[in-house]
């Protein structure tokens, strides 16, 4: 083996390193998206949205698209920066949504019984006003808050590497 | 001609793109005009773009600065206690990233450890971005629980 052979060997792509303006940019469109379904269908959609939390459907619904909106901002991520996806990022972006969609479920049960428990006028349409506002937030969290535990556990492995 | 009632409904209903279009306006555009002003006022060369005078990550603090207002009107309106406070934290939280951007470019900048201007722009317009498609929302959702609670 020549000298420059180990020079011109592959050097082993470095994992991939998430910053904050990734799930951002994401972020800051879906939300647009939802400003806009809202100005443009101001009964319709908040009644799309409330209709599927009654049946069920809003919780896997949002899961399912939260997750594939996360692995999708990792992939694209890691293609643009040339780095080798890991294994616990990934795995991260899969579960923790799940997590923070499901928790958030019962908070919003418990919204939704303090709304009802009260003498309250116009009850109906306050629980669907609190229905639309906790999913988008739930929507909010199950993206961000996957990004922001990776990249804190980015900081603590970099400190202590 | 439309009656008065329907002229006020219609600036009900745009006000929060009135609103968030004042930040814009005094957080982003006065800024860069008082340059200007400045310059002309001293007879002096400088013409700094957006760029230039946001490359230390001052969006960032604009952003903070407009997640606050938000959070106000949150714990001012009648939603239950479960949704203004997931609402107040979320936003927090965003709030606080867009700050730390400003931070972090003082920091670096300060202590002369890997400071990148371009980088501190980019990344402080990206989350103020974020912090106003946000608070854009919050404002509407704001606006329809208002009118619910109305009735």
């Amino acid at each position: 083996m020549s000298a420059s052979a180990p020079a011109l060997a592959r050097q082993p792509r470095r994992t991939v390193g998430l910053r904050l303006r990734d799930p951002a940019v994401a972020l800051t469109f879906l939300s647009l998206i939802f400003a806009l379904l809202l100005a443009l269908f101001p009964t319709s959609f908040p009644r799309f949205v409330v209709e599927a939390w009654q049946n069920g459907r809003a919780i896997p619904v949002m899961i399912l698209f939260t997750v594939a909106v996360n692995l999708g901002i990792y992939i694209r991520v890691a293609q643009r920066r040339s780095a080798r996806p890991g294994m616990l990022a990934p795995a991260l972006l899969g579960a923790v949504p799940a997590f923070v969609v499901a928790g958030l479920k019962f908070w919003l049960q418990a919204a939704i019984a303090h709304t009802l428990s009260g003498d309250v006028p116009n009850v109906l349409a306050r629980v669907n006003e609190e229905i639309l506002t906790q999913l988008y937030f739930a929507f909010i969290g199950a993206v961000f808050v996957p990004f922001v535990l990776i990249i804190f556990a980015q900081q603590f492995r970099d400190r202590h590497s | 001609m439309l009656p008065l009632h329907s002229y006020a409904a219609n600036w009900t209903a745009v006000k929060w793109l009135l609103w968030i279009g004042l930040y814009l306006i005094l957080g982003f555009l006065a800024p860069w005009l008082m340059t200007r002003a400045w310059a002309h006022h001293h007879r002096s060369d400088l013409r700094p773009g957006f760029r230039q005078l946001f490359q230390n990550g001052e969006l960032g603090l604009i952003g903070l600065i407009l997640a606050i207002s938000v959070i106000w009107d949150l714990q001012r309106s009648q939603y239950t206690p479960f949704t203004v406070a997931l609402g107040s934290v979320f936003l927090t939280v965003t709030a606080i990233m867009a700050g730390q951007i400003w931070i972090e470019s003082y920091c670096r900048r300060s202590t002369n450890s890997d400071f990148q201007p371009e980088r501190g722009w980019r990344d402080s317009r990206t989350m103020l971005l974020l912090v106003a498609s946000q608070a854009l929302v919050i404002e509407m959702l704001l606006d329809r629980f208002a009118k619910v609670t109305a009735q």
